[in-house]
């Protein structure tokens, strides 16, 4: 038995790229404490290529390279600082707010943009894509990309958006410099708190600016966006107001006595003017949604896709509220009592009836119809499946907000109340209907396995 | 079949280990002479002794089984045995740290750094020296101003 012994091996005895494999799974704070042991670790916890790389490899490198964010030049430790913040945007978000009522909007007949968004890891970048059903009459979903977030070797964000969508998948090609030749427009992507963003065009490059590449700096000062309320968000609080703010406090004072101004001033207001009405783009605002998938405690929530009432893919949000009850709505609806929008089904209590079943239950369920795809190729007509999908528990809802008296509502099953059902199946995907028809609408999951495509 | 084919390991202080070629490959080190047809018969492990290459060959055995059993609910399985045979004297996880190393099994070096990185957690750096037996080379003055620059640093 060999008595206990001071190790033969030591932490400083190991060779230097285990000592970064141990640092790497700490936070930046337990580094900083570490780094104050001995003068050699000084150096190695500050050293950016090789600790903070690691760092960022640890947490990012399965997801994004990180050697190809800022052109491979960038410094690892503001990548980090950057990442921590931008890793919050990855997963789903929708579009919230009404749409500003500029000239532009009204004008512009096209339909509004799909209100799913979803932000995912790309090689250098941080890309947003609208999520819309497919309109192929198929379970299948569309993704186009339209916001690219990625870095400046100087650690600066650079955010564009693709209006028309007509890039594509965002590929490897587009960089600071492809810019200029493209219809990209500059935009910035504000953080308020970690569920709410908005993006907005950049507007202090220049409208025009685009078409000779970036004018970027790294003297900051010059630089502010023309934003309408100083969000103080990540992007940029670089210590000075906006050029309008500015201007327009200099116009005030210097043409206190002559109404016009001089005529130098009335063409910079001309020329603000000019740009203010040159926005190519509406801002959009964007509010996390949070519990994307069902939970063994909350097995209905999440985001699903399913064929609806006219037969067309729609996108259904599940969630649950603190006391037990689900509410389902379409995507982009609103979703407060005050909204007019009714819900597409709810329930106040979440319970489910387990097998047995009730012989009405049964009957009222395998008389029902599923609302499927229409699939021209393989066409389904005179072939219904003999059978519906195996339930394996049942729930009740309602689907409007009518008055409820409460002694009766959930108590029996015929009770009118409950103007519907929830087929739970062996998989965990549901389907739903009401009794006032005969149809079933399947649930799938939007992103099963987090791989968005069908 | 190659994958039937076992190997011989030669441990530092001459202890011979018979383990199939599956298992030996999760060691890059071990792959590459492998393939490079470098590799003698038995194969010679230096500076890994038996009781190191013991545990070295119980990790990848087990790891290359669980590869091949496609349930993934032996997954949670698998994380608990790992935090199991990583609970040895700190003597035994670094020379692991070492032949993990060495060899080169990512997923074992990921595996025991992480385990010495929760040992650094929580400590202050008085703690930190002692369990690790560093050096202190700053005097009083410096290591305070060392504290402090981090402190923005690292924020």
């Amino acid at each position: 038995m060999e008595p206990d012994f001071v190790p033969t091996t030591s932490f400083v005895d190991f060779p230097e790229d285990v000592q970064l494999c141990i640092l790497s799974f700490l936070t930046p704070p337990e580094i900083a404490n570490f780094s104050c042991t001995s003068k050699r670790f000084v150096a190695l916890c500050r050293s950016d290529a090789k600790l903070w790389h690691a760092l960022c490899d640890r947490r990012w490198g399965s997801k994004t390279q990180i050697r190809k964010w800022g052109d491979g030049k960038i410094c690892y430790r503001l990548l980090y600082k950057t990442l921590s913040e931008w890793e919050s945007l990855i997963g789903f978000w929708r579009r919230s707010g009404q749409r500003s009522t500029s000239a532009a909007a009204a004008a512009s007949a096209a339909p509004p943009p799909p209100p799913l968004v979803v932000f995912d890891w790309g090689p250098s970048f941080v890309a947003g894509s609208r999520v819309s059903p497919s309109q192929d009459g198929t379970y299948g979903v569309v993704k186009s990309p339209f916001l690219w977030m990625s870095l400046s070797p100087g650690g600066e964000p650079v955010n564009f958006v693709d209006p028309d969508g007509k890039g594509g998948e965002f590929g490897a090609n587009y960089s600071v410099d492809s810019i200029g030749k493209t219809d990209l427009i500059p935009v910035d992507v504000n953080f308020m708190g970690c569920t709410h963003l908005v993006v907005e065009e950049n507007m202090g490059l220049g409208g025009n600016s685009h078409r000779n590449g970036f004018r970027r700096s790294s003297s900051s000062a010059n630089l502010c966006s023309d934003e309408e309320e100083a969000s103080g968000g990540e992007n940029g609080t670089f210590g000075s107001l906006p050029d309008r703010y500015m201007s327009e406090m200099y116009q005030h004072f210097a043409n206190r006595t002559s109404p016009g101004g001089s005529s130098a001033s009335r063409r910079q207001k001309k020329r603000e003017k000019e740009r203010q009405g040159k926005r190519r783009w509406e801002p959009e605002h964007f509010v996390k949604i949070v519990d994307c998938s069902p939970t063994p405690s909350r097995p209905l929530q999440g985001l699903w896709k399913g064929i609806g009432d006219c037969t067309k893919l729609e996108f259904y949000l599940v969630t649950y509220d603190e006391i037990g009850g689900i509410a389902c709505r379409r995507v982009g609806e609103p979703a407060d009592r005050f909204s007019g929008c009714a819900p597409v089904f709810w329930t106040s209590k979440a319970t489910f009836i387990e097998p047995p079943f009730s012989q009405e239950e049964m009957i009222m369920y395998d008389s029902r119809m599923l609302l499927h795809p229409i699939d021209e190729e393989n066409s389904m007509f005179g072939e219904l499946p003999m059978e519906n999908e195996p339930v394996t528990r049942i729930l009740y809802i309602n689907s409007s907000y009518d008055l409820l008296i409460p002694d009766l509502a959930g108590t029996t099953a015929t009770d009118r109340r409950n103007e519907g059902r929830i087929w739970q199946y062996r998989d965990g995907t549901f389907g739903f209907g009401f009794l006032r028809d005969n149809f079933i609408i399947d649930l799938k999951h939007i992103a099963p396995n987090g791989c968005l495509l069908h | 079949m190659a994958t039937s084919r076992k190997v011989t390991l030669l441990s530092s202080d001459g202890e011979s280990f018979e383990v199939e070629q599956s298992v030996a490959v999760e060691s890059i080190t071990i792959k590459d002479s492998i393939e490079e047809g470098s590799a003698g018969n038995p194969i010679p492990v230096p500076k890994v002794n038996s009781k190191i290459l013991a545990k070295v060959i119980e990790y990848c055995k087990k790891h290359v089984e669980s590869a091949k059993a496609e349930d993934r609910v032996d997954d949670e399985d698998l994380v608990a045995w790992d935090a199991d045979f990583v609970k040895v004297d700190q003597a035994t996880l670094f020379d692991l740290i070492r032949a993990a190393n060495f060899l080169n099994i990512k997923s074992l070096l990921d595996l025991t750094c992480q385990t010495v990185a929760d040992m650094i957690k929580g400590k202050t750096p008085e703690e930190k020296r002692k369990t690790f037996t560093i050096r202190n080379d700053f005097t009083p003055e410096e290591e305070e101003e060392v504290r402090r620059e981090n402190q923005w640093a690292f924020e």
